[in-house]
């Protein structure tokens, strides 16, 4: 099947990679350029565990076509070793229990960052249904909204 | 105690050891895994629900990469039997053989060096087959001239069980008498990573290597060793992280059996990811029962008796190692709950239809069974004129009766069920409640009280004699040369956080920081055999093993200290990480003990007990007739009457898991259930059409629920030590998914009651409440 070229800036570093035209994203980040921290949990875009920024917004990998992102810009859990913000949700996720078999923690914390900054003043109701397009099966989802809503509280307090 | 008393050990919200590698997404699923030279598998698979399969036209120019059946010579099949009187065992083929029994049912494994590329494999592939008539309803499986699913069987039933009591009398006698029909849903399970295997053939070993998404690695071994005709020894099963189970990973799988084989045949490794079309419509089947249910009681609500006749639809086959008579065969013995009944008559058939075969769901028959008694409680106290409370404190089982054995023999360790149900009721706004009705509000309340049976053992599993009995649960504690303490369980940790709560076990026995304990699981290579994680076991089981392990270690550390100190074994005591005399003098820390032993042992004298810092422990309480944890849920309400949409306001759970291990832990897995619990209420069905094709092919058609539909909940608390087990802990991880389908629809049937309006059904779907209503109104 023919392959073609796609560059994408990923994490920070170029990649130039040949894929299918019906690859999709995720299953080029996990294949192609071994970033497993991106999971597939649906492959219809309804359980949230593929999310990832692409150019600067969460996206959902499973169902944006790898050739769609030539020239884009992509950041994996695994590119946000430098982000404040990311690192206080870590730790929130650790402190509430926001967190069992973590599959879908990567693309959990990747929508949860979107909130964070994207809506600095998000009451609860907010921040459920913003994550509303987030499934776990685990948790029942307390341990999430709280550790989204210390940490809004906490920059809120700053 | 407080925090700092406390400390890492026992009853400490520690925050999980595990969670560091999840938050950077460094978690490492099967589907993360690679070999060089892998070949990647999809299967084609079953189109219908019943054929008698004529051939297979394997895709042009790519036969010798298509395997059916006929390529897999020596291979066995799939069973699972039950020594339960009467059961009927499949044989189940990895791949289809003669006839197709269920939608998804494997036919062809297809390779390639990508997924996509081998299910451009299986679509290149012909299917011939001639059609059957379809078993879709559990209801008509054994009606007379009903299609046979397994032809040399009289009728289509893997087990039917019957305990006859006379209740003839008790018309006559009682105040008051309900009969409901009640049915559950059949659902899926949906953990977030569905099943995949990688198998290799390790030629210098000559052992199979699997790595694979199980609960169960030790009893994976034992299937495939069954069922590929290999040594156990020749099998090294390996689960990696797992990305949620919930009783859907306790199975040996066709695919696993296919994969293994195919490796070991190519000499290449094989790898095999269940995608979710896959997980839904051809694997993930559980529950489905249909009750019928009959209830006596006297004016001041005392139960007089049940009768009951119970229908599980367990599917084409018999699933590997729990057997498909794994729901209905419990249905006898949980049904009396955690009542005195004194009189108790049930019937159950496991029907054996044209779908995928039913396996274990976390709450296993409890939730389908909570369900039909409590939502039946409710119907008695309304015909009665009495509280749902006031029903339920009539025959819950008292706590000076502790401990209990009921009337089918079940034995219920500690606890007061009473207390739970009142300090729910204490916590609940009732005035509130009332005004809003008043106020025109569709407001319901609803009770569930159950008692969750977990850990039990081999004198509850021998009789039934499935491919498994749980005996000693062990564990194997160690030190290495620097001092780390390693703890190996056969336990599989996908979520509980056992790499969390069996380090605080250890800190609790030997005193060591969390920090410098390190558990392993989950290979079979590398721990001692255990039948896993199931039926809530692990934290008495393990927690037991792992807490016997660390004290004998203890033991063999303290002979050591004390030559290190010159002083008496008995001058000596082992304290805070270090063996310390008696007199308050001198200490020697487990690290130098260990350096000593490994690395400086001219330091010891001769005669020093020869066994070193490797010991492994067993334990298993006694009785092992398993602890009973139990729980009262209470729920409050609303139903938008124009469109049937329930909203659950206030949920309130009052536990009794005996003594919390990890607190924060345990509030997880009660969360989790619940969530599951809801979605059993209200939202999660597989419906089937009378072609016996599957109807929820993704998520967006299968729903469950996301962070909107969770209510705030609250968690109360008691902690009455069970007397049998190390800590005085209880299984009750399965105990959050039980409640919520009783619950709830008592609360929509409360809310309902104005109208003349009852649910019977799961789940309560908007379309159900509004039948019900619509039926009311047409009455």
């Amino acid at each position: 099947m023919t392959r073609l070229p796609i560059r994408l800036t990923v994490n920070g570093e170029p990649a130039e990679v040949l894929a299918e035209p019906r690859t999709h994203l995720a299953d080029l980040l996990r294949g192609e350029l071994l970033l497993t921290g991106t999971h597939i949990g649906c492959e219809h875009g309804v359980c949230g565990a593929c999310t990832v920024e692409l150019d600067g917004a969460p996206a959902r990998s499973c169902i944006t076509h790898a050739g769609a992102c030539d020239g884009a810009t992509i950041r994996t859990i695994e590119g946000f070793g430098e982000d404040a913000v990311m690192a206080a949700l870590r730790e929130a996720f650790s402190a509430e229990h926001a967190l069992q078999c973590g599959y879908c923690t990567p693309g959990m914390l990747v929508a949860a960052r979107d909130i964070v900054l994207r809506l600095p003043g998000a009451d609860e109701a907010r921040v459920r249904e913003e994550l509303s397009g987030n499934l776990c099966r685990c948790t029942g989802y307390r341990g999430i909204v709280r550790a989204v809503m210390r940490v809004l509280e906490e920059r809120r307090g700053r | 105690m407080s925090p700092e008393a406390i400390g890492e050990g026992v009853g400490a919200s520690l925050r999980r050891k595990e969670d560091a590698r999840f938050l950077l997404g460094r978690g490492r699923y099967v589907g993360d895994i690679r070999a060089a030279g892998m070949l990647e598998v999809a299967f084609l698979r079953s189109p219908v629900a019943h054929a008698r399969l004529l051939g297979v036209q394997k895709a042009e120019g790519a036969e010798s990469r298509v395997f059916t059946a006929a390529d897999l010579a020596g291979v066995g099949t799939i069973r699972a039997p039950s020594a339960l009187p009467g059961f009927r065992v499949s044989e189940q083929p990895v791949l289809a053989t003669g006839k197709l029994r269920h939608v998804g049912e494997p036919i062809a494994a297809c390779l390639a060096p990508s997924r996509a590329a081998a299910e451009d494999l299986a679509a290149a592939c012909i299917l011939d087959y001639e059609a059957l008539p379809v078993v879709a309803d559990m209801l008509t499986a054994r009606a007379p001239g009903a299609p046979l699913v397994h032809e040399h069987w009289p009728d289509n039933a893997f087990l039917e069980t019957f305990r006859d009591e006379d209740l003839s009398e008790l018309d006559s006698i009682a105040a008051a008498k309900v009969t409901r029909r009640l049915r559950t849903a059949r659902q899926c399970m949906v953990p977030m990573e569905g099943r995949g295997v990688l198998a290799e053939w390790d030629p210098r070993l000559e052992q199979l290597i699997v790595t694979t998404s199980t609960q169960q690695p030790h009893v994976i071994r034992t299937g495939l060793s069954e069922v590929l005709g290999l040594d156990e020894g020749q099998i090294r099963v390996v689960a990696p992280d797992v990305g949620g189970g919930f009783g859907y990973k306790g199975i040996l799988s066709p695919e696993e059996v296919v994969c293994c084989h195919l490796a070991m045949r190519l000499g290449r490794p094989v790898r095999w990811i269940e995608d979710r079309l896959e997980h839904l419509s051809a694997n993930a089947n559980c529950r489905e029962h249909h009750y019928t249910v009959t209830a006596w009681a006297d004016a001041g609500g005392r139960l007089l008796g049940v009768d009951v006749d119970a229908t599980v639809d367990s599917g084409a086959y018999s699933l590997y190692p729990f057997s498909a008579c794994l729901e209905s065969a419990q249905v006898g013995s949980i049904f009396p709950g955690p009542y005195t009944l004194p009189r108790f008559r049930c019937r159950t058939v496991s029907a054996c239809t044209n779908k995928p075969p039913i396996l274990p769901y976390r709450g296993v028959a409890r939730t389908g069974v909570c369900y039909a008694l409590e939502t039946t409680l409710d119907a008695l106290a309304r015909q009665l004129g009495i509280t749902p409370a006031a029903i339920r404190l009539a025959n819950l089982v008292p706590p000076e009766a502790m401990p209990y054995r009921n009337l089918v023999g079940k034995v219920f360790d500690s606890g007061d069920y009473p207390q739970a149900l009142r300090r729910a009721l204490a916590a609940i706004d009732h005035d509130r409640i009332a005004a809003r009705r008043a106020a025109g509000e569709c407001i319901g309340f609803g009770l569930a009280v159950f008692c969750e049976q977990g850990a039990h053992g081999t004198s509850v599993y021998h009789g039934w004699g499935i491919p498994f009995v749980p005996g000693y649960e062990q564990a194997t504690a160690r030190f290495t040369p620097d001092g780390v303490l390693e703890i190996r369980t056969g336990l599989q940790s996908h979520g509980q956080g056992m790499e969390t709560t069996f380090a605080q076990v250890a800190h609790e026995v030997l005193g060591l920081p969390t920090a410098r304990v390190r558990v392993v699981h989950g290979d079979t290579a590398l721990t001692p055999y255990s039948t896993g994680t199931w039926g809530s076991r692990a934290a008495v089981m393990g927690g037991g093993a792992v807490a016997e392990a660390c004290r004998l270690l203890g033991e063999r550390a303290l002979a050591i200290g004390a030559s290190l100190l010159q002083a008496e074994p008995g001058a000596v005591e082992l304290s805070g990480g270090a063996v310390r005399r008696r007199d308050g003098g001198a200490a020697v820390t487990l690290e130098e003990i260990a350096r000593t032993w490994y690395r400086r042992p001219q330091n010891l004298p001769r005669g020093v007990d020869t066994g070193g810092l490797e010991v492994t422990g067993g334990y298993r309480p006694d009785p092992d007739t398993g602890t009973h944890s139990y729980a009262c849920h209470a729920v409050t309400l609303r139903i938008d009457t124009e469109t049937g949409e329930v909203v659950l306001e206030d949920y309130l759970i009052v536990e009794d898991g005996g003594v919390l291990l990890n607190p924060m832990i345990v509030d997880g897995q009660v969360l989790g259930g619940l969530a599951q619990g809801i979605g059993t209420a209200l939202y999660e069905e597989m419906p089937f059409d009378e072609a016996g094709q599957p109807l929820a092919g993704t998520l967006a058609d299968y729903l469950i629920p996301g962070t909107a539909e969770l209510p705030e909940v609250r968690i109360d608390h008691m902690e009455t030590p069970s007397p049998w087990t190390r800590f005085g802990q209880k299984g009750l991880g399965e105990s959050g998914a039980i409640g919520p389908p009783a619950a709830i629809v008592n609360a929509i049937n409360d809310a309902l009651a104005p109208f003349g309006a009852e649910v019977l059904d799961l789940p309560a779907s908007p379309a159900r409440v509004l039948a019900a209503l619509e039926a009311a109104r047409a009455r």
